[in-house]
């Protein structure tokens, strides 16, 4: 009897947390993908668009690429040096397109993409291919100078305050000679501080 | 005669241009360096009024300066960016590209977060993407 009471006692609460639950619907929106974004202090979208657009257009200013008449750049790896996960392809990828569309350089196959260039190569070189209109082996052009960097972050973290600290730093390497054309670098200090 | 009248035409032409170098010290089309187009800029305040846009919320963080140059074929842009209020205040801006034409010359950039400490100067400097940006718009929003 007892038992019962209990039991009846606590069907109303389980009714209401049903009910709550149904009416806390979840909403989906589309937002602008440029904004300023602070959901949390790891590395986000804003780090990641102020960084391309920095490293790019300061590189369309560098001499090698001002004088020169469309130099041929290669992209190799931008390591990642913090605590957190940053996809580094991701903004070298960015950097490349600002770069591509601004006109100034062009850019040759990397390392990530060879083994798809030289497959494509193999394959129209197979024998089923046409073959005045197939390409042939050792026309592909070299790049004149690689790109690569190093993204590092300090974080501090107290009781109710957390900072980090992002720098990039992106370099700009003669391929013939081992010098270094350009070479430049973007800070971002982020704050949490909770309450 | 004649001669009379050619140097007096010859004078008339040394003067103008000598007129015209002391008053146009800029090029025609451009104030403090910056592509005005056919617009009146008398003073740096015009200018930062033709180029200064806000959206959003309104900031109080303004230009009090703006210089242009080139860089190569590209426009290079100084701004600098005054907090006179006795607080730090923060901001976003972006550049807006403008073709020859009026036609947008690059995509709506990433707003930018910016950080001006108070009764403090900022200068914000960027270069233009592409060689087709003839002129430019410097968006400001307040993050307060």
């Amino acid at each position: 009897m007892k038992r019962s009471i209990r039991f009846y006692g606590l069907l109303p609460l389980a009714a209401a947390a049903l009910l709550a639950a149904g009416c806390a619907k979840d909403v989906t929106r589309y937002g602008d993908s440029k904004s300023v974004e602070t959901v949390t202090n790891e590395f986000g979208s804003t780090d990641l668009q102020t960084i391309a657009e920095s490293m790019a257009r300061s590189m369309q200013t560098a001499p090698v690429i001002v004088s020169g008449n469309l130099p041929i750049l290669t992209v190799q790896e931008v390591r990642n040096r913090t605590s957190e996960y940053i996809d580094t392809r991701a903004i070298t990828d960015s950097i490349r397109s600002e770069l591509q569309k601004g006109g100034k350089v062009r850019f040759a196959v990397d390392q990530s993409g060879l083994k798809q260039q030289t497959g494509e190569i193999d394959r129209q070189q197979s024998g089923y291919y046409a073959r005045e209109q197939s390409v042939e082996r050792g026309q592909m052009v070299g790049a004149q100078y690689r790109m690569e960097g190093n993204i590092t972050s300090i974080v501090k973290q107290v009781k109710d305050t957390k900072d980090v600290y992002y720098k990039f730093n992106l370099q700009l390497w003669n391929i013939r000679n081992g010098l270094l054309e350009w070479s430049d670098e973007k800070e971002i200090r982020k704050t949490t501080t909770r309450g | 005669m004649r001669y009379a009248w050619i140097s007096a035409a010859v004078l008339a032409t040394a003067l103008g241009s000598g007129c015209a170098t002391k008053k146009g010290f800029e090029v025609p089309g451009q104030a403090f360096g910056c592509p005005i187009g056919d617009q009146k800029i008398g003073s740096m305040e015009d200018l930062v009024k033709a180029k200064v846009v806000m959206e959003g919320s309104r900031t109080t963080v303004l230009p009090t300066e703006m210089r242009c140059s080139r860089s190569g074929d590209l426009l290079r842009i100084d701004a600098n960016l005054n907090n006179d209020s006795k607080s730090v205040k923060r901001i976003s801006y972006k550049f807006r590209w403008i073709d020859r034409e009026g036609m947008r010359a690059w995509e709506e950039e990433a707003w930018k977060p910016l950080m001006v400490y108070d009764n403090s100067n900022l200068m914000v400097n960027t270069v233009a993407p592409t060689n087709k940006a003839a002129d430019f718009r410097l968006v400001l929003r307040s993050m307060e």
